[in-house]
């Protein structure tokens, strides 16, 4: 194996954990708050689908990028008015919004373009390096420079969140609504505001995480292009044991993967490359498989909250 | 009593008005005549037994994938994975048909059986590391149905590819399933209305399913009273994975005949959504099916008539579910019981 | 003295019950002030009202005599009140001092001051006598360190007054005297304390004043000097407490189930237990006495084949057990009533004659061949006459168990666990949350079950309901057994005692 197949993998691994760091977060600040989310994927899709539109008509993906994190916290709101002030079920709702969502981007999609039309390319976020008008030459060089924003973004996000849950008054609160929602309430914490954040926060990270794919990793949208990714962030929430830290490890791990089966198919002839694309999730169920029976994550997950009187 | 049973009828009737109101100001404002619309939709659906035919083809694949989540679903585990089990046991099914060179009456029982069984076998997958390895059976099968997908690719563009075309090759003639009175459905929409009232019969009339459904509703008293919750949740998820199966062998069978890109594509979660719409109940989730597929059917008249993109349908499909769940979960309320409490003791004031 | 609380004409109503009716009472500064009544008598709501948790139907609150309103819990912690509650809000994944700093709005800046916050509250604690060890998770210390962190908690957030709800309920004596103890500099330091108890001792013992509450009313408030023991347990029954009236057994039948050493997450002083040995014979109730939380919950489940045991031996009739199942307990004639009605006995979605039938489907009676066809009509018949037999109030036998009341629920269970005739019963707080009706039939059915040749476990931690029906009485402390006791003329004082571990 040589240094450049190595070099670019790991490149490629940075850049593949990107979208799944976003989807992660998402779902460790929903659950973090006694929300389990499952409809990632679909919150994901309409992100994807928005900012490739945004990013096509006015030629900016960064405006992209933002239009997608307003579709994903429009659509969350559907997920959190039912699951928090109508108290339906946290996993059938999010089944609902995986359901909802996805059909909505194909639909707004084929109205957009028409039935049969041609694929419709936009042009990537340029990556800092480029923006700055050189050339990063060597692997240093180029994991740090060529990147687009969005990947400085996505680590900058991380340790904000490490320092928010571990050091700030605001990060304490928040995660005493996921674990006892009752304690909080009866410490003036206010739980319902708290849950309706989290859900603007998971909404917007989520639809940033499947816009990232439209803006800068490929230059389509085409239905499905989420491909699994949020319930894949949803294991990596899991493995990483509900830490921005551990979730962190768990995306670039899941990252690595799929870097992976894409170098891997280059010149490999003899075996189909379906067999490739299966790394990713084989790994998701190996790693989930590895980790065991351990419950843990935030208390009232799942469990609705309602004050205590009629 | 009679008005909670009222209520799950009322609600999905309701929101599949709501969805059809939104429907139709979406077709408004793409400059169709909504009437015009939904006259064509019918008319695509059910305006002649040709297309009432077409209608019953068209839901046979989502009868079983509905009944498979709803099968799961009513022991409490959620199998997403109904669509890698239709896939497998599709693969199977084909695999079987075109390799073994064998036809008639004997030939299809094998390969449907042969599909129920992989379907069985690959919902095992998630059911055995929920059950042993307490792990997420969600994010478990949601992952194999990927896997799934990815290896029928194998076949249809390697292994079992039919020439430079990017399908398998076509199951024979004498292992596909029988046509009814010549219409597009086949005996397969037969076995899905036989399966899903075996179904019912067994969740609501045997001492099993009622332990099964017990274990769904509350597992750990389920454990106090003495069922080895367990077993349950590896039975169903077997039972369930194998209706997928058998579901994915009829459709090659019977309709489909070789396996391609795309192939069955988001049947898992229309099964999910189907069965939620339902209530878990198997004849309602049935009858859902066949909702579903008549608009999937008439939309393409629809489109053909006004120009309204097929995927209106699924929208509203769309839209029926998400409020079907946020309707049941609403009056579920307790505000929302005291406000029907308060409406009907004015009734009877009046009367 | 200065008034700090006054509540007058308190009512509140829920739907047609009224839970509090006309109440009235006020709070002296530097005074403990006993809130006495039985379950369910109203105390509880009257705390919620005034913690804001509950708004009143009628009737206002006034804080140093000014009327007040409380609509949320934040508010009353602006008026100066602090609640402990019966069940700590204390965050289990945090550590003491996170739990006591949390929400807090008295310090600026966004940041948490670990080290300031831990000084001022040592400090706070140092200034009471409230021990506790600030860096530990909450899940690392014991019930009575638990409780001393929720009165930091509110000291911390300038409680004058203080309202425990039955404090001592999950305490041993021990733990109880430290409270009274902390209690004491408390109301020296000039905080006024409400305390809610039907423990009659514990109230004799700290209260500067008694008001009584029977049924949802206020009955009188007493000066403690001006009071005994027995004019207050009057007043709070309502009527002369009547010692138990069941006979006694002296001689139980050959032994149903033994348990010699029987072990079970040894090191765990409230979750396990630490070689248990015990006899239940025919036609008699053993009553196992303890505070909550010292294994009794592990040993009811291990009786009944829910858990495995990790050493010992257990012979149910006379053979050992091997396997560990609820199934084969179940096939051995083995009766639960467990703790959690909603959670392990009932499937709360099915309908009351689901839930009767819920063992018994496979029966001839309810079904053809094995459990093949159900036979719907036979279970709905049999439903109706086990709700005439235990009388069970429902509208109709298909409606959801959940919706039920307590009372109703319990004999849902028992109609289910003790028409099979069991060789044992195991009976785990049976009456917990029943009002008085309810608590003589389940009594009067447990009796009943003994007369007929059943061996009866039971375990509460109501140690008067221990005392009425037991026939022989089993202490258990930490996971261990303390002492065994006749039911007849039981030995109290030596009870209570090896109750607290002595």
């Amino acid at each position: 194996m040589s240094w450049d197949f190595i070099s670019n993998l790991l490149l490629a691994s940075v850049r593949m954990a990107t979208p799944l760091i976003f989807l992660a977060l998402a779902e460790l600040y929903s659950q973090r708050a006694g929300l389990v989310h499952i409809g990632l994927e679909g919150l994901a899709s309409i992100g994807s689908l928005v900012g490739f539109l945004v990013s096509l008509i006015t030629g900016n993906p960064l405006l992209g990028v933002l239009a997608g994190a307003a579709a994903g916290i429009l659509v969350n709101m559907i997920y959190a008015y039912a699951t928090i002030t109508l108290c339906a079920e946290q996993i059938v709702y999010g089944m609902a919004i995986n359901i909802f969502a996805p059909a909505l981007a194909s639909f707004i999609y084929r109205v957009y373009f028409g039935a049969g039309s041609e694929l419709v390319q936009v042009s990537l976020m340029e990556t800092l390096a480029s923006r700055m008008g050189i050339t990063a030459n060597g692997f240093i060089a180029k994991l740090f420079l060529d990147q687009t924003p969005m990947v400085y973004l996505a680590y900058l996000l991380v340790v904000f969140t490490v320092i928010y849950f571990n050091r700030t008054k605001s990060g304490l609160n928040y995660k005493a609504v996921g674990e006892y929602p009752k304690a909080a309430a009866t410490l003036g914490i206010d739980v319902i505001g708290i849950k309706y954040t989290a859900s603007v926060i998971c909404g917007a990270l989520a639809g940033i995480g499947g816009a990232y794919l439209t803006t800068c990793y490929t230059t389509t949208y085409v239905d499905g292009n989420i491909a699994g990714r949020g319930f894949i962030a949803l294991a990596a929430v899991i493995f990483g044991r509900w830490n921005a830290g551990g979730v962190l490890i768990a995306c670039l791990f899941f990252g690595f993967c799929d870097a992976l089966q894409i170098r891997l198919q280059v010149g490999s002839y003899n075996i189909p490359y379906q067999f490739f694309q299966m790394i990713p999730y084989i790994a998701t169920v190996v790693v989930l498989a590895a980790i065991g029976m351990k419950k843990a994550g935030p208390k009232s997950c799942g469990k609705p909250y309602r004050k205590e009187e009629l | 009593m009679k008005n909670t049973k009222m209520i799950s009828l009322l609600v999905p009737i309701i929101s599949v008005i709501l969805a059809f109101l939104i429907g139709c100001i979406i077709m408004a404002a793409l400059s169709a005549n909504p009437a015009v619309a939904l006259q064509a939709l019918w008319k695509g659906a059910f305006g002649s037994v040709r297309n009432i035919g077409t209608t019953l083809s068209r839901s046979t694949p989502l009868i079983f994938t509905g009944l498979c989540a709803c099968f799961a679903y009513k022991c409490g585990v959620f199998n997403l994975g109904g669509e890698g089990q239709f896939i497998m046991g599709s693969v199977v099914c084909t695999v079987i048909a075109t390799q073994c060179g064998f036809t008639g009456l004997p030939a299809i029982i094998i390969c449907l059986i042969a599909g129920a069984v992989a379907g069985g076998l690959w919902a095992m997958i998630p059911g055995v590391l929920k059950v042993y390895r307490g792990q997420n059976e969600m994010i478990i099968s949601i992952m194999m149905n990927y896997i799934a997908t990815l290896f029928m690719g194998v076949l249809f563009t390697n292994w079992l590819r039919d020439g430079s075309v990017p399908q398998t090759i076509a199951v024979p003639d004498g292992t596909r399933l029988t046509r009814l009175f010549g219409l597009r459905a086949t005996s397969a929409f037969i076995i899905a209305i036989a399966v899903g009232l075996i179904v019912y019969y067994f969740l609501f009339n045997t001492s099993k399913g009622f332990q099964l459904r017990a274990v769904g509703f509350n597992m750990t008293a389920a454990k106090f009273n003495g069922f080895a919750v367990e077993k349950y949740f590896l039975f169903s998820f077997l039972i369930s994975g194998m209706i997928a199966g058998l579901g994915g062998s009829a459709e090659i069978l019977g309709t489909q005949f070789f396996l391609i890109n795309g192939y069955a594509a988001g049947y898992g979660f229309d099964g999910v959504s189907m069965a939620l719409i339902g209530q878990l109940h198997p004849i309602a989730t049935m009858l859902v099916a066949i909702f579903f597929a008549a608009l999937r059917v008439g939309s393409t008249t629809m489109q053909a008539a006004t120009g309204v993109p097929t995927s209106v349908s699924d929208i509203i499909q769309a839209l029926v579910i998400v409020f079907t769940v946020a309707g049941l979960a609403l009056v579920k309320l307790p505000e929302f019981k005291a406000f029907t409490d308060r409406v009907f003791a004015k009734k009877k004031e009046v009367a | 003295m200065e008034e700090i609380l006054r509540m007058e004409h308190i009512t509140k109503r829920f739907g047609d019950m009224y839970a509090n009716r006309d109440i009235s009472f006020d709070v002296r500064k530097g005074e403990v002030h006993t809130l006495l009544g039985e379950n369910g008598a109203g105390k509880s709501t009257l705390m919620n009202v005034l913690f804001g948790l509950y708004q009143p139907t009628e009737g206002s609150i006034y804080i140093h005599d000014k009327k007040v309103r409380i609509d949320s819990p934040a508010q009353a912690v602006k008026q100066g009140i602090g609640m402990v509650h019966q069940h700590f809000m204390l965050v289990e994944a945090m550590t003491v001092l996170e739990n006591i700093i949390l929400g807090d709005r008295n310090t600026k800046g966004i940041f948490i001051d670990k080290d300031a916050r831990r000084n001022e509250i040592q400090k706070l604690a140092d200034q009471y006598g409230l021990e506790v060890e600030l860096d530990k998770p909450i899940t690392e210390i014991a019930v009575g360190a638990q409780q001393r962190v929720e009165i930091l908690k509110a000291l911390y957030r300038g409680a004058e007054l203080l309202v425990l709800d039955e404090p001592t309920a999950a305490l041993t004596d021990i733990e109880v005297e430290g409270l009274f103890k902390v209690m004491n500099k408390l109301t020296a330091e000039g905080k006024s304390i409400i305390f809610i108890s039907h423990k009659m001792r514990e109230v004799l013992h700290i209260s500067d004043r008694v008001t009584i509450l029977r049924a949802g009313r206020s009955i009188c408030t007493l000066n403690r000097d001006e009071t005994t023991g027995e004019e207050l347990a009057n007043l709070m029954i309502g009527r002369e407490l009547a010692p138990s009236h069941y006979e006694k057994i002296e001689q139980p039948g050959e032994p149903v189930i033994a348990l010699r050493n029987v072990d079970y997450c040894k090191a765990s002083k409230h979750n396990g237990l630490n070689g248990v040995s015990l006899t239940v014979g025919r036609g008699e109730i053993v009553g196992i006495a303890g505070v909550d939380g010292n294994g009794q919950s592990q040993l009811a489940q291990i009786v009944t084949g829910v858990l495995v045991p990790e050493g010992g031996e257990l012979d149910l009739k006379n053979k050992k057990i091997a396997v560990f199942s609820p199934e084969g307990f179940i096939e051995e004639r083995v009766s639960h009533i467990p703790e959690d009605r909603n959670k392990m006995g009932l499937i709360g979605s099915m309908s009351i004659s689901d839930n009767i039938v819920l063992k018994s489907t496979e029966k001839p009676e309810f079904s053809k061949k094995k459990g093949l066809l159900l036979k719907k009509k036979a279970i709905k018949g049999y439903a109706e006459e086990m709700r005439e037999k235990y009388d069970i109030r429902c509208v109709s036998v298909e409606q959801e168990a959940r919706n039920l009341s307590g009372g109703n629920q319990q004999k849902v269970i028992l109609a289910r666990e003790l028409e099979g005739n069991p060789d044992l019963l195991v009976a785990v707080h049976p009456t917990r949350g029943l009002d008085i009706g309810a608590t003589r039939f389940v009594h009067d059915s447990m009796i009943a079950a003994r007369d007929r040749g059943c061996g009866v476990l039971l375990i509460s931690a109501d140690f008067d309901e221990i005392l009425e029906v037991s026939d022989r009485i089993v202490v258990m402390f930490e996971g261990q057994v303390m002492g065994e006791y006749p039911g007849k003329n039981p030995p109290i004082q030596e009870i209570s005692l090896a109750m607290a571990g002595k």
